[in-house]
């Protein structure tokens, strides 16, 4: 009980921190504004005279682009930064020997920071984007429960995908930029922009292989009721199975890190 | 001649209040608080060439702001800053090609390169001819051995070689006046013997005007031919260091080792400061008595075993004038 | 002046050299760098590819017009990030105190400032910039007069300071308000929405806004338009390729007139 307070004011903290920001706060609204806007007017531009593609029309298309945008705009996952900024500084030795898991504090504070992307970012934009664009509603009662649901082990792959990329810092320190091709990967194929579904067929099934796809598509595609209910169910659980993969991957390198840090002395 | 001119001189810094709790972060994002900090409060002093000074004051004094706009960094919020006759922030690239700086805190060489690249830059930077910066460099590698390090990354560097490094890299340009913030903080005996040397030759080889901050009073003590004192922005003493030390603290200490410590010792001249077992301080005033004097009337009482004849530390004297 | 340049040009020219050398001790932070940007930029244009061939050519512009805008728009990028990418960080920068050390030299400090680290980063971004560019201007048959070849040199020249004299006047805010990175990545949005595909799909308000307001336009639309052939929505007198550049040598004045007095507003680190 003890050590969930001890993460829960961690949470706070960060939350504190992130509102000492006013500048930012706005200016995150307006760039989070503009690409939603700029990206409604391409849907709308390519949908002119066009019904439907792949089962999904423009209306759905603008919901799925204003969703994407909120979750992005939630999904923090500074972890990777932490641990090289640690690593970088040297301080990674007394976080290891703290009384609490120090990856656990790491998921607090990024848990704080949604928390207060949700107030001062997403929400902000669900209401301009609402009055400005179009009002996006879940497909169905089911479909919003299942998404929210999907949301969470979406955060998780992405989560875990960033520490794991973190952790390789602590074999290579000059690798940092490891997660910019991480991000490059997230930004094109997640479907955070462009749904695979619109891609040829071939690249499309590869593509499906990989984690990418279960971070912004799956739950969007849910969310939009592109995927029925037995779907969205079989995606939730691909979903469910890549955390677990992940999670065993990240279990094994912070052990390793952890010995080479004893052991090894950093 | 007077080389630098600072007439009235005021900094104010604007800082923002921060409140506390969750409450009080929501009530900054709407409305934070601001209040005016003065840095620097109406100061004035001039230096004449060639003076090496010490200018001193507790942390979040006023100093490295003054410095700071001295050398053009900052704009004073009113007041003027003269140097050799031309203000940094009118002239800035006239005024700074003439001074050399270093911050200790804060190096400013390259960090990922081997030394000489550093001076290489600066070569450029300051358009200084091969022969003058062949003849400088080879002045600084005679006091400060700059050779043995020259071709070594600056991340390998110690503490005190990287020191080493940033004075050559502010006078290869033979400036005529040098700003030195905390040059010796954090070194060992050894590189600050050099560092003073260092000072030391320049000013008597060049001429150069040495601006001085720092926290270490041996720095002082060893340098400065005159101090400047500055506390919350305002300048409380000016003057040599000596003076300054026969007016707030005119004494000398007399400590005595006795066979066997007295109840009492009662002379007009001295006051008892300390005891500890059979040792005895006694402060006397210098101007008014001799050490020889006193210890032949002591002795004449008492049967000493040892004694010793102590300066006021001037460490006291600065803790005392800062505090008043 | 001859004496002027000649000085700036031989602290320039060895600081380039010492920026690559400082890059270069770290050889496994530029490989992801070169997998990274490439990746992201030619994943970037194949699914504007895929959607118009999913749906239809954007507001009439074919895949190949798209691929000769995006071209240009993602040269105009990488050349902007080789010689600005140190406006991006002017609010760590002013956070730490780091202009210090420029303030205390006889050079000027925004040439300083932007010399002291040549990104090579911006070659990564070249890479692809280059082979889409020359995809494009093949499939559309771009001819490669004499003329042309200037003209094309001009916008890149135009396009590179209208986004490097943009990202400065941002992060020159900094100055005043000690924070400007999230007008710095504001700016990155709305160069990614404006500058590579045509800002036609937009109502004629926005195209309004970004030809006179914000003149981004001029980056990679209006002179995609002249070498195309494509209806721009404006009538401009002259040739916009002509006007790229003048847009960027204006916009480039004011920028360093605003970060010289955001200089004056400085306050330095610790105290």
């Amino acid at each position: 009980m003890t050590v969930i307070l001890a993460y829960l004011y961690i949470a706070k903290t960060k939350i504190l921190s992130s509102l000492v920001y006013r500048f930012d706060v706005f200016s995150t609204l307006i760039t989070n504004f503009i690409m939603v806007f700029a990206l409604s007017f391409f849907w709308k531009v390519a949908y002119q005279g066009v019904g439907s593609v792949d089962g999904v029309d423009e209306k759905q298309m603008i919901t799925y682009t204003i969703i994407s945008t909120l979750l992005s705009a939630a999904f923090v996952f500074d972890v990777e930064n932490t641990i090289n900024q640690r690593i970088r500084e040297g301080d990674i030795a007394l976080d290891f020997i703290k009384p609490v898991n120090v990856f656990g504090i790491y998921l607090a504070q990024d848990i704080g920071s949604i928390a207060s992307s949700v107030m001062l970012k997403a929400v902000p934009l669900f209401i301009v984007s609402a009055l400005f664009i179009a009002l996006p509603l879940p497909a169905s009662a089911m479909g919003l429960l299942l998404f929210l649901f999907s949301c969470i082990l979406s955060y998780m792959i992405l989560w875990l995908l960033s520490a794991i990329v973190g952790l390789t810092s602590f074999w290579i320190v000059e690798l940092g930029p490891l997660g910019h091709v991480k991000n490059a990967l997230v930004g094109t194929i997640s479907g955070s922009f462009i749904p695979v579904w619109f891609f040829p067929e071939g690249i499309r099934k590869v593509l499906e292989l990989l984690p990418f796809v279960y971070i912004y598509q799956l739950p969007l595609g849910i969310y939009i009721g592109k995927s029925n209910f037995l779907d969205s169910i079989k995606g939730i659980t691909i979903q469910f199975v890549w955390v677990c993969l992940l999670f065993a991957i990240f279990y094994v390198l912070q052990k390793k890190a952890r010995n080479r840090v004893f052991v090894q002395g950093g | 001649m007077v080389m630098i001119d600072v007439q009235n001189l005021r900094k104010d810094f604007i800082v923002s209040k921060k409140k506390k709790g969750l409450r009080g972060a929501f009530v900054d994002l709407i409305k934070p608080e601001k209040e005016i900090f003065h840095a620097v409060d109406d100061i004035s002093f001039q230096l004449e060439k060639g003076e090496i000074v010490g200018y001193l004051g507790p942390n979040g004094a006023g100093k490295s702001t003054t410095v700071k706009i001295m050398c053009g960094i900052l704009q004073p919020t009113s007041g003027s800053v003269m140097i050799n006759g031309l203000s940094p922030a009118a002239n800035r690239k006239e005024v700074v090609s003439k001074l050399g700086v270093v911050f200790g805190q804060r190096t400013q060489l390259f960090w990922d390169l081997r030394l000489g690249e550093s001076f290489e830059l600066l070569k450029r930077i300051y358009r200084i001819d091969d022969n003058l910066y062949q003849t400088n460099l080879k002045l600084m590698d005679d006091v400060l051995q700059i050779n043995e390090i020259i071709d070594k990354p600056v991340r390998q560097l110690s503490l005190g070689q990287r020191m080493r490094g940033d004075l050559v890299a502010s006078m290869l340009h033979s400036p005529e006046i040098l700003f030195l913030d905390e040059p010796t903080i954090g070194l060992d005996v050894e590189a600050k013997y050099s560092i003073r040397k260092f000072i030391k030759e320049i000013n008597q080889n060049f001429g150069t005007t040495v601006i001085l901050t720092t926290h270490d009073l041996d720095d002082v003590e060893q340098l400065c031919s005159r101090i400047i004192i500055i506390n919350h922005g305002k300048i409380i003493e000016d003057g040599p260091l000596e003076m300054l030390i026969d007016r707030i603290a005119p004494y000398r200490y007399l400590i005595v080792d006795f066979y066997k410590l007295p109840e009492e010792i009662n002379h007009p001249e001295i006051e008892v400061m300390k005891k500890e077992n059979t040792r005895v301080w006694l402060r006397f005033e210098k101007n008014k008595t001799s050490a020889a004097k006193l210890i032949s009337d002591l002795s004449l009482r008492y049967q000493i075993r040892d004694l010793s004849v102590e300066e006021t530390k001037i460490e006291d004297v600065v803790r005392q004038v800062y505090k008043s | 002046m001859l004496k002027h340049v000649k000085h700036y040009i031989s602290v320039g020219a060895y600081s380039l050299r010492m920026s690559f050398a400082r890059q270069l001790e770290y050889p496994s932070f530029l490989i992801c760098w070169v997998i990274g940007n490439p990746l992201n930029y030619m994943m970037g244009v194949w699914m504007i590819g895929v959607i118009t061939q999913r749906f239809q050519a954007l507001n009439g512009w074919t895949y190949p017009q798209i691929a000769f805008l995006y071209g240009i728009s993602l040269l105009s990028h990488s050349l902007s990030v080789l010689l600005f990418i140190q406006t991006w960080g002017i609010e760590r920068m002013v956070i730490r105190g780091s202009f210090d050390r420029f303030l205390v030299r006889p050079v000027g400090v925004f040439f300083q400032f932007c010399i002291d680290y040549i990104n090579l980063i911006g070659f990564t971004d070249m890479i692809p910039g280059v082979i889409i560019f020359v995809y494009g201007s093949s499939v559309v048959n771009f001819e490669w007069t004499f003329f042309n070849t200037i003209k094309i040199l001009l916008v890149l020249v135009g396009a590179t300071l209208i986004r490097g004299a943009t990202y400065t006047i941002l992060g020159s805010v900094a100055f005043w308000t000690k924070s400007s990175r999230s007008l710095i990545s504001m700016v990155h949005a709305l160069f990614e929405r404006t500058t590579y595909y045509p800002l036609s799909i937009y109502p004629t308000v926005i195209q309004v806004i970004f030809t006179f307001l914000l003149p981004f336009g001029f980056i990679s639309f209006y002179p995609a338009c002249e070498f195309l052939g494509q209806d721009s929505g404006f009538d401009f007198p002259l040739e916009f390729a002509l006007w790229t550049p003048v847009v960027g040598v204006i916009l480039e004045i004011i920028a360093v007139s605003i970060f010289n007095r955001g200089l004056k507003k400085y306050e330095s680190a610790g105290s």
